[in-house]
């Protein structure tokens, strides 16, 4: 019995709508598999995926894995005789992803049009005016600047971040569960002789996350190497220092030995975050650069790629400016810059597992199981 | 005519005067031709040297002038010394002096032999000589004739060349034998794209274009009517008419078929669901329910909701259509965009072997493609099914989707192809002695075609032009072209018979054949050889000559066994006395041997010219006498040469069979089923039958012309001399 194929024709009209506008333009010539120094040789991607999205199969394409394996450099979209723009489509089946995957489902259909971008950002807005209420009657508070002061960590800060913290974290639990059941259900097993899931995972960060191995093989879109290079150390730096600070404060409370912030500018601990800091804007500057200068018949920027883009700039521009207002004891706008500072992070951290950022965990995951099941590129 | 006077000059530029011994050519000539001029002439081309021959002419009475020089193909227009002047060329630039290899013959004692360059110049001399000796002007015979030019088929085609003949100045009868004009155009619910950027269906035009040939006075439209009979030859055709009951016979110049197309009978396409499932329909079929505003699915009358196209259905396969119809790729996504234009979520498949939408076609491929609800794929169609409720389940293979699969659709439509109106029945019914249908369609799978570089819109039939689907597989963009063509060329052929002149391939020919009837034993082999059907016949047999049907090839000259037919300007007795000019040795190892070769002047001779322009050389033995076609090659001539004591003779001309490139059609196969005879009777005088031999080789060819003739020569060396040398 043949595969029966009912194509979804509004399923190729959101396919359009989140980024692959031009993927009914291809006609199979396979020059985008061919140059893609990443895909492998059984079945290579892109060409596949450019047929399903125009047959609208989303059955097959909701349980692709080969969308992750994808690092998005652009050189199918490069080589593209017809302009169909294969990386295009296949970040919009990532965005797509994003979107359905995680549940509550709400959020996902906020965080996909910036027709709703108010409400992403009233609720940490609302969330934290509260706080500011509660703690100082939203007045700005006398004497050194000290956040804390407004934004009490103990009764506000941390129960926050951990409850969206644990929150992110049980979001991404089921969304990867049904993600790699999705792969199962196209019929992608992990071999016998398979690594551990671990191990594959441990592999991937180690050979390939830590390096950036895969996006130094990208010929068409070069600046993104060290720009996204940058972004992920800034970040990984940042992570340390909030961890740091985090630890320090509770073996403080609970220990009475610690620190307390502010940290004074020499403290190895606040040069890393400023080290940190400055890595997260110079790669944003190279990665805002390449999206601004990307030509429109090669690649179209998303509401995804500018909102993940946007509120790291809001995060890295608003911490910067707390930092030095409070130096500078301006109080009354460093209260305020640190307010929007918690907003960003917020808007950041707590809808993680449906912005563009998700990709941090469901390529890692993805990558991890392609070991499994043995798909590797051409050159592995 | 007054008497003839010979004069002959002698070129000595391009490299002629420094490798001939002009003075034993000039010695020779004198002696064997005694012409009334003889004189050599530096750069003869030149206007000194013009001025020369002209003031012979003017002052001598020269009227037969003969310019060894180069080759006829060059400086044409340069030698024209009016109307009562004939002129040869004897070409000793490029078939001797350039193409000419030493063969390393010793030097001869014998008085009347020469080097072997200066003997080959004295003999393209004096065969030119002998050439004038026999030949007179040929003069036309203009004709009173009707110009009206009959139109068959009122189809888009048909409608254009009656247009495009009648803005001309032309009067036109148009003749349709269904009650309204438009044909299949007029079927159309849209049609493709005619104007930038070609990405919309557009509203027919047939209708602007059926009023303006009905408002047109120049044509008169004949509805209803049918053809029932043409007689008589281009310029005095008589064509029997049928208009309900009521014949008439009008008289017409020439004629262009423009009956186009049929679609295939799609009951052969059982396999495909036709004619077993109701919802599978054809693409005609489907035009007319879009037409008639009935899309639904003819099974129910349910609205479709999706539909497959299979293209190619019944064509480019063996079992049914050899060929590609060329408009169905656009057909099919014009009528996809019908079920989509239905509903928004209307699904249209097209499976299809190759998607062809060639030159700005591709914009419209491209727009179709763009639409989300049309699926296009490469597919080999395995089953068509019936589902349930009135589906139809389509299966295919070898898609680009990389797996087998079927589709459930509403409506299954077969892009079956066209067939030319005249595949099966003689539309035209010509009133001819070979029969009523253009001969040998098969070799074009029933379209009235010919070759289609060199001769488009020429029937074999003279005076008739083919246009649009009839002629070829189109669309209506290059039918609109094909019908100025068709138009031109019968405007063409009624402007050069009025003059008495040929019309093609040798266009502005006055020559035509002329019978001696008297010694004609009606064995009717002109008859039926000419390949265009110049000739009836009476009830004896004896051929009656339409010298507007004739395309002066010679075919029948060449055919007939009692030579009774001959030109003006080309005769069998003609070339037997330029053979005769040929100086054979009698000794082959002084003078070595000779071969005769008689070169087809359409493609071998400019082959052999470019050869020789490349400085490509061959064998001295050669003598090359120039003919219209190889359909003109009388066995005369053969006997002719072998009698002389030539030791074979090699027959260069086009290519024939399926691929034929004869300018005549049937000149060159023709030829090689005579050469056959000729070999049987050669064997029974105990001579090699390989001392003829026939080679087929095309214009571009140049390059295979040393090796074609070596080949030759080193095999009439291994037979040695011929036998009946010096007899």
């Amino acid at each position: 019995m043949a595969t029966r194929l009912e194509p979804n024709v509004q399923f190729i009209r959101e396919m359009q709508a989140a980024g692959g506008e031009s993927l009914k333009k291809c006609y199979q010539c396979a020059t985008c598999s061919v140059v893609c120094p990443l895909s492998p040789e059984e079945a290579p991607f892109p060409r596949k995926e450019m047929i399903w999205a125009q047959w609208g199969l989303k059955d097959k394409l909701v349980n692709d894995i080969d969308i992750w394996l994808c690092h998005n450099c652009g050189e199918c979209s490069d080589n593209c005789p017809r302009g169909a723009k294969p990386a295009d489509l296949l970040s919009a089946l990532r965005n797509m992803a994003y979107k359905s995957l995680a549940r509550p489902a709400i959020i996902g259909q906020w965080m996909s049009s910036a027709k709703y971008l108010p409400i992403l950002f009233a609720i940490p807005a609302v969330l934290f005016l509260i706080v500011w209420a509660v703690s100082t009657g939203l007045k700005i508070p006398e004497g050194t600047v000290i956040f804390a002061k407004v934004f009490p960590t103990l009764a506000a800060i941390d129960p926050i971040f951990i409850l969206t913290s644990l929150f992110v974290v049980f979001t991404f639990a089921t969304s990867i569960g049904k993600m790699l059941s999705s792969f199962k259900e196209a019929g992608l097993t992990p071999k016998e002789d398979a690594p551990g899931f671990l191990k594959s995972f441990v592999g991937v960060i180690k050979d390939e996350i830590i390096n950036h191995r895969k996006f130094k093989e990208c010929q068409s879109n070069k600046d993104r190497y060290p720009g996204h290079l940058l972004v992920f150390y800034g970040f990984v730096a940042l992570a340390i220092v909030t961890g740091i600070v985090a630890f320090f404060y509770w073996t403080n409370k609970l220990f009475g030995f610690g620190m307390t912030t502010p940290l004074s500018l020499l403290n190895p601990v606040k040069i890393l975050a400023n080290v940190g800091g400055i890595a997260l804007i110079v790669g944003l500057v190279y990665l805002t650069r390449t999206r601004l200068n990307a030509d429109p018949k090669k690649a179209v920027n998303s509401y995804y790629d500018w909102y993940l883009i946007g509120v790291i700039w809001f995060v890295a521009v608003t911490g910067f400016l707390a930092q030095i207002l409070r130096l500078a004891d301006a109080a009354a706008p460093a209260y305020t810059i640190y307010y929007l500072h918690l907003v960003s992070v917020f808007m950041l951290f707590a809808y993680l597992p449906w912005s563009k950022l998700a990709h941090l965990v469901y390529r890692t995951v993805a990558l991890a199981y392609a070991r499994q099941i043995g798909r590797k590129g051409l050159n592995e | 005519m007054a008497d003839k006077k010979t004069g002959v000059y002698i070129c000595t530029d391009c490299e002629i005067g420094e490798n001939v011994n002009m003075e034993k050519v000039m010695e020779y000539i004198d002696e064997e031709c005694s012409p009334a001029v003889l004189k050599q002439v530096p750069f003869l081309c030149g206007k000194e040297g013009v001025a020369q021959i002209q003031s012979d002419v003017d002052n001598e009475g020269i009227n037969r002038v003969c310019v060894a020089a180069c080759s006829p193909r060059v400086m044409w227009d340069v030698f024209d010394f009016g109307p009562e002047v004939v002129v040869d060329r004897a070409n000793i630039r490029e078939l001797a002096v350039w193409s000419f290899k030493d063969p390393g013959l010793p030097e001869s004692e014998e008085d009347e032999m020469s080097d072997p360059l200066t003997m080959m110049v004295r003999d393209y001399i004096k065969m030119s000589v002998a050439k004038l000796e026999r030949k007179t002007k040929p003069e036309a015979e203009p004709l009173e004739l009707d110009k009206t030019i009959m139109v068959l088929g009122g189809g888009f085609t048909g409608l254009t060349a009656a247009l495009d003949a009648a803005e001309t100045g032309y009067d036109v009868v148009l003749v349709e034998k269904e009650s309204s004009l438009g044909g299949f155009a007029a079927k159309l619910y849209k049609q493709t794209p005619t104007k930038p950027p070609y990405e919309q269906a557009e509203t027919p035009v047939i209708n602007e274009l059926i009023s303006r040939v009905e408002g047109n006075d120049k044509i008169k439209v004949m509805t209803k009517t049918s053809l029932q009979l043409i007689k008589g030859a281009p310029g005095k055709f008589k064509a029997t008419v049928k208009q309900g009951d009521e014949e008439q016979v009008l008289s017409i110049g020439s004629v262009i078929l423009a009956t186009g197309w049929k679609p295939y009978d799609a009951k052969k396409l059982d396999s495909l669901g036709y004619g077993k499932i109701k919802n599978v329909v054809t693409n005609v079929e489907l035009e007319q329910l879009a037409k008639e505003g009935k899309l639904n699915r003819p099974s129910d009358g349910q609205p479709i909701l999706s539909a497959a196209f299979i293209q190619c259905a019944g064509q480019r396969d063996p079992e049914h259509l050899p060929y590609c119809s060329s408009v169905c790729c656009m057909g099919s996504l014009k009528q996809a965009g019908y079920v989509r234009e239905q509903n928004d979520e209307a699904k249209a498949y097209i499976f299809y072997k190759d998607m062809r939408t060639p030159g700005v076609y591709e914009s419209y491929y491209r727009a179709a493609q763009d639409d989300p609800g049309i699926f296009l794929t490469k597919a080999e169609i395995q089953e068509v099914t019936e589902g349930e409720n009135g589906k139809v389940l389509v299966k295919v293979t070898d898609s680009l989707l990389g797996e087998d699969f079927e589709v459930e659709v509403d409506l299954l439509v077969l892009a079956t192809g066209m067939v030319p109106t005249i595949a099966d029945e003689p539309v035209l019914k010509l009133g001819y002695r070979l029969g009523e249908q253009i001969p040998d369609l098969d070799l074009f799978d029933g379209f009235a075609d010919s070759n289609y570089i060199c001769f488009p819109y020429e029937t074999r039939r003279t005076g008739i032009y083919a246009a649009g689907c009839v002629r070829q597989p189109m669309s209506m963009s290059t039918a609109k072209d094909d019908a100025a063509g068709a138009a031109l060329k019968s405007i063409q052929c009624l402007e050069s018979i009025n003059r008495g002149v040929s019309v093609h391939p040798r266009s502005g020919d006055p020559g035509y054949p002329k019978f001696n009837m008297v010694r004609c034993t009606q064995c009717k082999r002109c008859t039926e050889e000419c390949p265009f059907g110049a000739l009836d016949d009476d009830e004896k047999g004896t051929p009656e000559p339409n010298t507007t049907r004739c395309r002066r090839c010679g075919t029948c000259m060449g055919a007939c066994p009692e030579r009774v037919i001959s030109f003006d300007d080309y005769s069998v007795s003609m070339l037997n006395e330029m053979i005769g000019s040929i100086q054979v040795p009698e000794d082959e190892e002084e003078g070595g041997y000779r071969m005769l070769v008689l070169v087809c002047e359409n493609d071998a001779y400019p082959a052999l010219d470019m050869a020789a322009m490349r400085k490509n050389k061959w064998s001295s033995y050669v003598r090359f006498i120039p003919i219209r076609c190889l359909g003109s090659v009388n066995t005369q001539w053969i006997a002719e040469a072998m009698s002389k004591g030539m030791d074979g003779v090699l027959l260069l001309g086009c290519k024939y069979g399926d691929d034929y490139q004869c300018h005549f059609i049937k000149g060159s196969e023709l030829c090689n089923k005579r050469m056959d005879n000729i070999g049987e009777t050669l064997e029974r005088l105990q001579v090699e039958a390989e001392r003829v031999q026939q080679k087929q080789v095309s214009i571009d060819e140049y390059d295979k012309i040393p090796k074609i003739i070596d080949d030759f020569i080193e095999q009439i060396e291994g037979f040695g001399p011929n036998p009946y040398k010096g007899f």
